[in-house]
C-alpha cells in the first residue's frame, strides 16, 4: 500500500484527505507543520508527499527547499497545494523536480486522479473508488 | 455499528476501567447489532452469546441476564439506539451468579456497564458525526473546487457565449472524469457538448440526436436530475433504443420551465454515477443557466438597441427619399474598411455605431432644404453644415454611444482643415470621423440624388483618388482603394453602376 504524507495546520484539511485518500486504497500519515514533516521524512520516506505553503514555524516552501537541500536524491513525488487564484506565487518552484499543484479549495477527485495516475499500476488497490 | 468508526475506539482503556472497578479481570464483550463480537471474541462462548442476544432483539436498555449454564450468567445492556436500531451490546460474563460467593458485586458491575455503555455510545457517536462531516465537507471542497474553476472560466472572457461554453463544458469533463458532456437546449436547436473518452464513441452523432429528442422530453417531465446507471433500468424504454451508457441527466430551469438540460455519460466500464456526480453536475446546470440567463439577456439588450437605432435612421431617411440606404452603406464600407486596417473590438464596436448614426442630425434640417433639386443658397448650406453637430448633440445623451459620437460629428471634416464642423486638420480629426469621410464620398457619388442618378464606381474611386490628402486621409484612400481593387461583394449588393471596360 502506497503511504501518503499530508502536511497542513488545518485538522479540517487533514482529515478530509485522509478520510478520501484511505478510501482510494492509500495509506496516510500526517504532520502539523513543516518541521514535523521533515523529520518524519527523514525517519522514513513517504511514497508521495502533500502540502499546504502557510504553515506555522516550517511553512510549504521551507520544506521543499529544505527536502531539495537534504534530499537531493528524492524520488518521491511532492503536489503542493495552493489556492487557484495564487498563480502568480509559484515560480520558487521551477527548480524542484518532481513537483504538481493541487488547486485549493481541493478536488478529491483531481487529488485521487493525481495519485493513482502517477504510482500507475504499481497501486495495491483495484480502480479508485470515488465517493 | 459501522466496523470503520468502531475499529478507532480504543476498547481496551474501557476493559482497564470494567477490570478496576470489579476488581478483577473482567469478561468484558462488545457486540455489533447483529451480535457479532467486536471485543472479546475469545472469551468462551461469546459467539454463542452474540448469537442469544440478537435473537432476544430486546429494546429494553437492559440490564438483562442471560444464562448460559449452570456457572456462567452473562449481564448485557445496549449501547444505545440510533436511527437504525440498536448501536450494539455490551456484555460481562459472570461466574457463579447470585450465588453468596459470586465474586462480583452485582450492583456495582451494573452501574459500571451504564457508564461504560454511555462512554462507548458517545465516542462511536462522535467519531461517526466526525467522518459525516468530513466526508460532507469533501464534497463541498468539489463543488467548490468545480464552481471556482468555473469561475475562472469567466474571468476575463469577453468572447462570444458559445466559446465560454465550450471551455466550460470541456473543464467539466474532465473535472469529472466522465466521457461526454454536453449541454442540450432542443428549443434553439443548441447541442454543445465535450468529450474526455476513455473508449472511443463511434456513434455520438446519433447519441447527441437521441438526447435532444427522447431523452430531453424525459427529463422535461420528470423535472428532476435522473441517473441510469443500470443497463436493464426500465426507465430505459422510454429513452435510449438500444444504448448502453451510463447516464445522468439534469434539467435547467428558466423562468420555471425546463428549457434545456445537462447530460453526463459514461461508457459501462466506468464507474456508476454517485449522489456526489449528482451535484456537481447540479453545480454546473446551474452555473450554465445562468451563464446562458445573461446571454439571453445581452442579445435581447443588443437587439433593442439595433432596433432603436434603426427606428432613428428611419426617421431620418423618411425625410429624403433619396438617402434611403445610405446610413446602411456608409456603414457597411466604414466596417469593411475598420477591419482591413485591424482595428481593435471595442473600437470597431464604437465605429460600428458612429457609421450607423452619422447623419442623424440631418433630422434637423427643412425637407425643403434637405430634398431641393437644385443648388443651394448660402443659408440653405448652412442648415446643411450644422447636421453633424446635430448628430453630436442628439446622440451624446447616450453614454454607451461616448465614443462613437466622435466619427458622426467629424464625418464632414476635411483632411486640410476646410471642412466641417470645427474645421479640424490631419490627423487631428477623429479616426472615425476621416474613414466615415471616405465611405460617405463613395456613396454620395455612386447613390442616386433627387438631382442626378447614381454615377460609377469608376467614377467614384477616380474622384476619391483625386481628394486624396485635400479632403479625405491618404492613408485611408489607400486601404479603401485596395478593397476596392479586389472586386468586392459590396458592388453587388448595393448594386452599383460599372463602366464598360
Amino acid at each position: 500500500m502506497k503511504r501518503i504524507l499530508i502536511v497542513d495546520d488545518e485538522p479540517h484539511i487533514t482529515r478530509v484527505l485522509k478520510l478520501y485518500l484511505e478510501r482510494a486504497g492509500y495509506a496516510v500519515d500526517t504532520a502539523q507543520n513543516g518541521q514535523m514533516a521533515l523529520a518524519e521524512i527523514l525517519k522514513n520516506e513517504p511514497d508521495a508527499l502533500m502540502t499546504d505553503i502557510q504553515m506555522p514555524l516550517m511553512t510549504g516552501r521551507q520544506l521543499c527547499l529544505a527536502l531539495e537541500e537534504q534530499l537531493p536524491q528524492r524520488t518521491f513525488p511532492i503536489f503542493v497545494m495552493t489556492s487557484m487564484t495564487d498563480r502568480e506565487h509559484r515560480e520558487w518552484t521551477q527548480k524542484i523536480n518532481n513537483l504538481e499543484f493541487l488547486e485549493k479549495p481541493l478536488s478529491m477527485r483531481a487529488m485521487t486522479r493525481a495519485l493513482d495516475k502517477h504510482f500507475g499500476s504499481a497501486k495495491t488497490d483495484g480502480g479508485a473508488s470515488h465517493v | 455499528m459501522s466496523d470503520n468508526t468502531f475499529q478507532e475506539i480504543d476498547i481496551s482503556r474501557y476493559q482497564r476501567w470494567l477490570n478496576r472497578a470489579v476488581g478483577a479481570e473482567a469478561a468484558f464483550m462488545v457486540f455489533d447489532k447483529a451480535g457479532i463480537p467486536l471485543w472479546g471474541k475469545d472469551i468462551p462462548q461469546a459467539i454463542k452469546l452474540g448469537l442469544a442476544i440478537a435473537a432476544a432483539g430486546t429494546d429494553a436498555a437492559g440490564p438483562h441476564r442471560h444464562d448460559l449454564d449452570a456457572n456462567k450468567t452473562a449481564l448485557y445492556q445496549t449501547l444505545g439506539i440510533t436511527n437504525d436500531g440498536q448501536l450494539g451490546w455490551l456484555a460481562v460474563m459472570v461466574d457463579h451468579f447470585g450465588e453468596q460467593d459470586a465474586p462480583v458485586h452485582i450492583d456495582q458491575l451494573t452501574e459500571t456497564m451504564d457508564d461504560l455503555a454511555a462512554g462507548i455510545s458517545d465516542e462511536y457517536r462522535y467519531k461517526h458525526d466526525l467522518e459525516m462531516m468530513t466526508e460532507e465537507l469533501g464534497e463541498r471542497y468539489e463543488e467548490l473546487h468545480l464552481v471556482y474553476a468555473v469561475d475562472q472560466h469567466f474571468q476575463g472572457q469577453t468572447e462570444q457565449n458559445d466559446k465560454v461554453f465550450q471551455s466550460l463544458l470541456e473543464s467539466a469533463a474532465e473535472h469529472l472524469n466522465v466521457d461526454v458532456v454536453a449541454f442540450v437546449k432542443p428549443p434553439k436547436d443548441i447541442c454543445l457538448y465535450a468529450t474526455s473518452l476513455s473508449k472511443e464513441i463511434a456513434n455520438l452523432d446519433l447519441v447527441l440526436v437521441e438526447m435532444r429528442g427522447d431523452l430531453f422530453r424525459f427529463i422535461q417531465s420528470s423535472g428532476e436530475t435522473v441517473i441510469l446507471n443500470a443497463v436493464d433500468d426500465p426507465r430505459r424504454a422510454y429513452i435510449f433504443t438500444d444504448m448502453s451508457y451510463k447516464v445522468l441527466a439534469c434539467p435547467i430551469r428558466s423562468e420555471g420551465k425546463v428549457d434545456s438540460m445537462i447530460v453526463l455519460l459514461n461508457h459501462a466500464h466506468k464507474p456508476d454515477f454517485t449522489n456526489g456526480d449528482r451535484k456537481l453536475a447540479e453545480v454546473l446546470a446551474t452555473q450554465l443557466s445562468n451563464l446562458s440567463t445573461t446571454y439571453l439577456l445581452l442579445q435581447s439588450m443588443g437587439e433593442f438597441n439595433q432596433q432603436l437605432a434603426m427606428s432613428l435612421i428611419e426617421a431620418v431617411e423618411a425625410k429624403d427619399p433619396y438617402t434611403r440606404g445610405h446610413s446602411e452603406r456608409v456603414h457597411f464600407l466604414s466596417m469593411e474598411i475598420g477591419r482591413a486596417m485591424g482595428l481593435p473590438a471595442d473600437e470597431l464596436d464604437d465605429l460600428y455605431w458612429g457609421s450607423l448614426l452619422h447623419d442623424v442630425g440631418k433630422i434637423g434640417i427643412p425637407d425643403a432644404v434637405l430634398c431641393k433639386p437644385s443648388r443651394l443658397t448660402p443659408d440653405e448650406y448652412t442648415f446643411i453644415k450644422v447636421h453633424p453637430e446635430r448628430s453630436y448633440e442628439i446622440l451624446r445623451h447616450i453614454k454607451h454611444l461616448e465614443k462613437a459620437v466622435l466619427g458622426a460629428r467629424h464625418h464632414q471634416e476635411m483632411y486640410d482643415g476646410t471642412g466641417y464642423p470645427h474645421g479640424l486638420k490631419g490627423e487631428r480629426i477623429p479616426l472615425h470621423g476621416r474613414i466615415i469621410a471616405v465611405s460617405d464620398t463613395y456613396d454620395s457619388i455612386t447613390s442616386s440624388r433627387a438631382y442626378r442618378a447614381g454615377r460609377s464606381h469608376e467614377t467614384a474611386m477616380k474622384e476619391i483618388e483625386r481628394v486624396s490628402g485635400t479632403q479625405l486621409d491618404p492613408g485611408i484612400v489607400e486601404v479603401f482603394m485596395k478593397l476596392a481593387a479586389a472586386e468586392p461583394e459590396w458592388l453587388q449588393r448595393f448594386n452599383i453602376r460599372r463602366e464598360k471596360a
